[in-house]
């Protein structure tokens, strides 16, 4: 294994104490605890590279092997550092499902020598950036910086400016917060989050697995009746900020929906159920 | 002589508080079942499970007085002292897998910890049924033949709840939690098999 020998040697020679390679320090404003994968077998570089992210305070899961795309979008990651000659004739399915998600973390390719129309292709499938072998674990980490900031900026720029409106409720994302009349309702942070997610998904049905994976962050354990006690929380709260409106529906071994629907007195709401 | 000794005074305390014992497991594992089945809303619950616990070995406490005392005449001085630590530990770690619930800030209940309530509410049962009948060994065969199914039956939720928790992807604050509550409910069954198959011995004792 040539290159990695290389690789491992020359990091070793740049990252030690006689470097004459000054590098500015991270910038304040920097993400503290940033959460990195690095899926990557070249165990020198790997060592360098986890020693200099653990340096920064960047909580890093060095994977010496890929594992099932499911598995990385579930870590709740902000990036994934990749080596593609891992995956062999896989890697262009694995980058394109990696960033076919909604929050799908930021992805840098760190790699061997490839053509031109390989770092293209690979680029256009969803990685962010592409770093060629041999390469300093102070760039990778630079580049992977680079690629959370465009996300975020991208993240914020496609959030809702506008507030959305149902029913009686004005959901805010800016204040965390849903209102009735201009009064807040009082949702903690994961009742706005599981409010929002639904409300954002007018009368389409989400998955309770689904609702788990983006609010909690982590995939569902089986038998796990988080999201119902939370929706159950919610309903008890819209019931009294604006009784007279069904928000939430239970779609019984499914999830739930979001459908605002005003409801005569004699009805009985749609409350209580859990998916 | 005779071990039976149905008239005996000595007997009749140790029975008098068997029965209490199994009364008290009973009533901690109807606590916990609730307390599981209306997470996060019942927490007050937990209270009672804790006064359960302190009866518990208020229980104990005075059986091993007793036997320190008197001695019994119609049961084994080892069989009283180990029937009594496993009642307590029923006790024990039903509590515990409650007081768990608070320490470990749980958001909601799973449905295999309700589950494995439900089986130790049902061993508790037979358990007490047995216990108040231990004055005439022998009458409680059925109730000890279902404490042992019930622990076959928690042991299989438990390793599908451990399965559970070591899927891919699930939230290792989550495996750490529920990994310790549902162990405290599995050894709080098996303490009743521990009880029940004392209870059997003594069977066999005064067959």
């Amino acid at each position: 294994m040539e290159a990695s020998a290389f690789t491992l040697a020359a990091v070793e020679y740049l990252s030690g104490a006689d470097s004459p390679i000054q590098f500015p320090e991270m910038p304040a404003a920097a993400p503290a605890a940033v959460r990195i994968a690095v899926v990557d077998s070249d165990s020198g570089f790997v060592r360098v590279l986890g020693k200099r992210l653990g340096a920064v305070g960047w909580r890093a899961q060095l994977l010496p092997t890929p594992p099932a795309v499911e598995e990385l979008q579930s870590m709740r990651l902000h990036a994934i550092v990749i080596d593609t000659a891992l995956l062999g004739s896989e890697a262009w399915a694995y980058l394109e499902h990696l960033g076919g998600h909604a929050a799908a973390p930021a992805v840098v390719v760190c790699t061997g020598p490839s053509s031109v129309a390989q770092r293209v292709r690979g680029l256009r499938l969803g990685a962010d950036d592409w770093v060629t072998k041999p390469c300093h674990p102070e760039e990778v980490l630079a580049r992977v910086e680079a690629a959370i900031r465009r996300r975020r900026a991208a993240e914020l720029a496609s959030q809702p400016a506008e507030p959305i409106v149902a029913g009686e409720l004005e959901i805010r994302p800016d204040m965390f917060e849903a209102f009735v009349g201009g009064r807040a309702v009082g949702l903690t942070r994961r009742e706005f989050e599981l409010l929002h997610l639904l409300a954002a998904a007018p009368g389409r049905v989400v998955p309770r697995e689904r609702v788990y994976e983006r609010v909690w962050g982590y995939a569902m354990a089986h038998g796990d009746r988080s999201v119902d006690v939370f929706v159950r929380k919610l309903r008890k709260k819209l019931e009294l900020a604006t009784p007279g409106w069904v928000y939430l529906h239970t779609h019984f071994g499914v999830g739930y929906r979001f459908d605002p629907q005003e409801v005569e007195e004699e009805e009985t709401a749609d409350g209580g159920e859990e998916a | 002589m005779s071990r039976f000794s149905l008239t005996n005074r000595n007997g009749r305390e140790f029975f008098n508080l068997f029965d209490e014992a199994g009364a008290n497991i009973l009533r901690a594992a109807e606590l916990l079942d609730e307390l599981l089945k209306a997470w996060p809303d019942e927490s007050g619950l937990e209270r009672e499970i804790l006064i359960c616990e302190q009866e518990g070995d208020r229980i104990t406490h005075d059986l091993i007085q007793l036997l320190n005392r008197k001695v019994p005449t119609s049961l084994d001085r080892q069989d009283v002292y180990a029937l009594a630590s496993a009642l307590d530990d029923v006790v024990d770690y039903t509590e515990e897998a409650a007081d768990f619930l608070n320490v470990y800030n749980i958001e909601a209940p799973m449905e295999q910890a309700q589950d494995l309530s439900q089986v130790l509410r049902e061993s508790c049962a037979n358990l007490a049924a047995a216990l108040s009948r231990l004055e005439r060994f022998g009458d409680f065969h059925h109730e000890l033949v279902e404490v042992n199914r019930l622990e076959n039956e928690g042991d299989r939720i438990l390793r599908e709840a451990l399965a559970s928790l070591f899927a891919n992807g699930i939230d290792p604050m989550v495996v750490i939690r529920w990994k310790d509550i549902f162990e405290r409910m599995e050894q709080a069954i098996d303490a009743c098999e521990t009880a029940a198959n004392i209870l059997e011995s003594i069977v066999v004792k005064h067959a």
